[in-house]
């Protein structure tokens, strides 16, 4: 089982429904993380209207918070590695990162906290 | 007035706009305070006039009213409870978190929704939480018109539900997240609210036959939440003293005549009248009088004036508001000063003249197929934005957009968040945005929610506006234009509706500023409802007609460039015949 942690954008809902316009990719992802629930895997999201004791609690988080701001969010940190920023990845790349539930996983593309991006179709 | 001699710890005063809740609640305010209780009276209108028939300035805390010992008041103020809740937020995090971070909270926080959580989570603190209010042995509502009222007291049970049965946690609470903790809250509110022992509502309205339609209704929807101590109050009820006054006495029998058709939901009810008096109830000594009315001598009669240099009838604005060929026409002020049959008379007099015309409205308390007495025009098509019919067509559009490329379960998530007290606002405002984008190809008429609520509106506009120079992708374009049409002098013309009286003059005259503070400039002011233009004998009449002068003045003195008259009309003014009367004045 992996540790899977979403540092949301502040945002009145994660689906983006009280928005004036619904972007596909926010309810898409919402699934996806919830598909990860199911396969065992412990998921939580954080945004930072909301939880922003989260944003500090995690000494990385706050850093990147510190020295790039708002731009980097969406972060996926998975066991406390930041995996992906500036963006919502992919079912794959979740599956990826966290693999089938119970299993140890192989390598994992992760991203240094000073890297570029997140290597995957999320950026953009 | 039972409800004044035995009065419960909670009062609620609605109805209708313009029909005197206010004037009503601080009297009956004033009363418990003289008779040695100590009374806090709350206005829950974002558009409060307390401050005008109290004579005093108001905060949104408790203040003490130095005439009357006993008495608070205060104005439940959206923006100001917003600013609290926002800074009760975000406030911790500074220093902790970097600056840009807590900036972007601080917006987040700065929308339309968390604006109406803060007065909902405000009010249910004077309602539910005894603690809060512990000094008082009455709290006094005077609410807004009933649209919002009905909104408000729904959504206790509507979020604390939402809350219950929300089982993802994370999902779309929104800014109500802050507030799950209060979920106790609510539930005291729901359950004070149908206590009979704790709470009365009082439904107030005028001897009219809409009025009292939709007391009846209030009266049946707050019944459904289970607020079954009610009672009516019927406002300015007219007695002739001149039977030679043709007008006085149609004005009594068209009172006599609606009391008679007394809406069946109201039969059962605990009935107060109130007399017409000459002038409004402003100040703390004509609240004294309220309810002694019947032991005040009749008025002096008075000298016939020349009326102001007004043009009467709406006949004069036509010839510009055709001009364009298309665009938006927008009838706003106070509830209850007639921006319906405004509407509906502009609607039909271009549609008269071959233009393609849709004539519709963001009240939910509106009448307009009242207004047009069921009878049609070929060019003319009306309509009503309905908020629950908005909220389903934009869920059924969410799901079949975003929601196409889930599963079952995803689908399931996104339903849930859909369900979400939001969602409503959010359909409404967009309803609202494609409303004015019609008016690209042909006329569109829009009859508009009581002041408080178009305010809210207009907040939205702007904040969305913010949001598109920000980030272009993802927004209607109906939304993304809406700011800069409403703004276009050519594409969008503001009719400010008033009756020439202090109330719905000052309220338009507010409105007025904070449409300029939008960059929305109003075309023209329209005086509804004036006895000016008529002969009266009537002493009551002569002296009401005499206490118009002060506002006409005030209006085309000093707040509006163009202005019209309307006269009052013994008949309510509805149908093609009623409304083509308005135009020729």
């Amino acid at each position: 089982m992996k540790h899977v942690q979403i540092y949301d954008k502040p945002m009145c809902c994660s689906t983006g429904v009280c928005g004036p316009q619904v972007d596909p990719v926010l309810p898409r992802f919402a699934a996806d993380l919830d598909w990860l629930k199911s396969q065992g895997h412990q998921v939580e999201r954080f945004n930072l209207a909301q939880q922003p004791d989260a944003f500090i609690a995690n000494p990385d988080v706050h850093q990147l918070l510190a020295t790039q701001g708002t731009d980097c969010l969406p972060l996926v940190v998975v066991d406390g590695a930041i995996v992906s920023r500036k963006g919502y990845p992919s079912r794959e790349m979740l599956t990826m990162w966290a693999g089938p539930a119970g299993a140890a996983t192989a390598t994992l593309p992760v991203v240094k906290p000073s890297g570029g991006c997140c290597g995957g179709a999320a950026c953009g | 007035m039972e409800f004044v001699e035995h009065a419960t710890r909670n009062l609620f005063f609605t109805g209708k706009g313009g029909v005197g809740k206010t004037s009503l609640a601080c009297a009956t305010a004033v009363r418990l305070a003289d008779a040695g209780q100590r009374v806090l009276l709350v206005s829950t209108d974002p558009a409060s006039n307390l401050d005008e028939v109290l004579g005093v300035q108001l905060g949104y805390r408790p203040s003490p009213i130095p005439a009357v010992p006993g008495l608070s008041a205060m104005n439940l103020d959206p923006a100001a409870s917003a600013a609290e809740y926002r800074e009760r937020m975000v406030g911790p995090y500074r220093g902790l978190l970097p600056a840009a971070a807590v900036a972007s909270m601080e917006e987040q926080f700065s929308g339309s929704c968390t604006l109406e959580i803060a007065a909902f989570d405000e009010f249910s603190r004077l309602l539910g939480d005894a603690s809060a209010t512990s000094e008082f042995d009455h709290v006094i509502f005077d609410t807004a018109p009933t649209g919002h009222t009905l909104r408000l007291l729904t959504l206790p049970s509507a979020w604390s539900g939402f809350m219950e049965t929300n089982t993802t946690g994370t999902s779309c609470l929104g800014p109500l997240a802050g507030l799950q903790a209060q979920q106790k809250l609510y539930q005291s509110t729901v359950e004070a609210l149908a206590n009979a022992e704790v709470t009365t509502l009082i439904l107030v309205t005028r001897p009219e036959a809409a009025a009292l339609r939709e007391a009846a209704r209030t009266s049946g929807e707050l019944a459904g939440l289970g607020v079954r101590n009610q009672h009516l109050v019927v406002n300015g009820v007219f007695q002739a003293t001149d039977v030679a006054d043709p007008l006085a006495v149609a004005m009594q029998a068209r009172g006599e005549q609606a009391l008679v058709e007394l809406p069946e939901a109201l039969r059962e009810l605990p009935v107060t009248q109130i007399p017409l008096t000459s002038a409004g109830f402003v100040g703390i000594e004509s609240l004294r009088n309220l309810g002694n009315l019947t032991d005040l001598p009749a008025p002096p009669p008075v000298a016939a004036e020349e009326a102001p240099a007004v043009s009467v009838g709406l006949g004069s604005l036509l010839e510009d508001l055709t001009a364009a060929g298309h665009g938006v026409i927008l009838a706003m002020g106070k509830g209850g000063v007639g921006k319906t049959t405004v509407a509906a008379a502009i609607a039909v007099a271009l549609a008269e003249r071959g233009l393609r015309v849709h004539l519709s409205t963001t009240d939910p308390a509106a009448h307009l197929s009242g207004a047009m007495a069921g009878e049609e025009l070929p060019t003319l098509t009306v309509s009503r934005i309905d908020p629950q019919v908005e909220t389903a067509r934009y869920s059924a559009e969410v799901l079949a957009t975003a929601g196409a490329g889930l599963d079952d379960s995803g689908r399931a998530l996104l339903q849930e968040d859909l369900r979400s007290p939001c969602t409503e606002e959010i359909a409404v405002f967009r309803a609202f945005a494609e409303a004015v984008d019609e008016g690209r190809d042909h006329f569109v008429v829009l009859d508009t929610a009581p002041t408080g609520h178009t305010i809210l509106l207009l907040d939205a506009a702007l904040a969305y506006h913010r949001e598109v120079t920000r980030q272009s992708s993802q927004m209607p374009d109906a939304v993304a234009q809406l700011l800069p049409r409403l703004r276009d002098p050519e594409f969008t013309k503001v009719l400010l509706v008033t009756l020439p009286e202090a109330t719905p003059v000052h309220e338009a005259a507010q409105l007025q500023q904070d449409l300029r503070r939008a960059q929305i400039e109003p075309w023209a002011w329209v005086i509804n409802q004036s006895l000016t233009p008529l002969t009266v004998t009537d002493p009551v009449l002569q002296s009401r007609r005499q206490h118009e002068r002060t506002y006409l003045d005030e209006v085309t003195g000093s707040l509006s460039s163009r202005t019209v008259l309307l006269p009052w009309h013994a008949t309510p003014p509805t149908g093609l015949e009623g409304l083509r009367s308005l135009v020729a004045g």
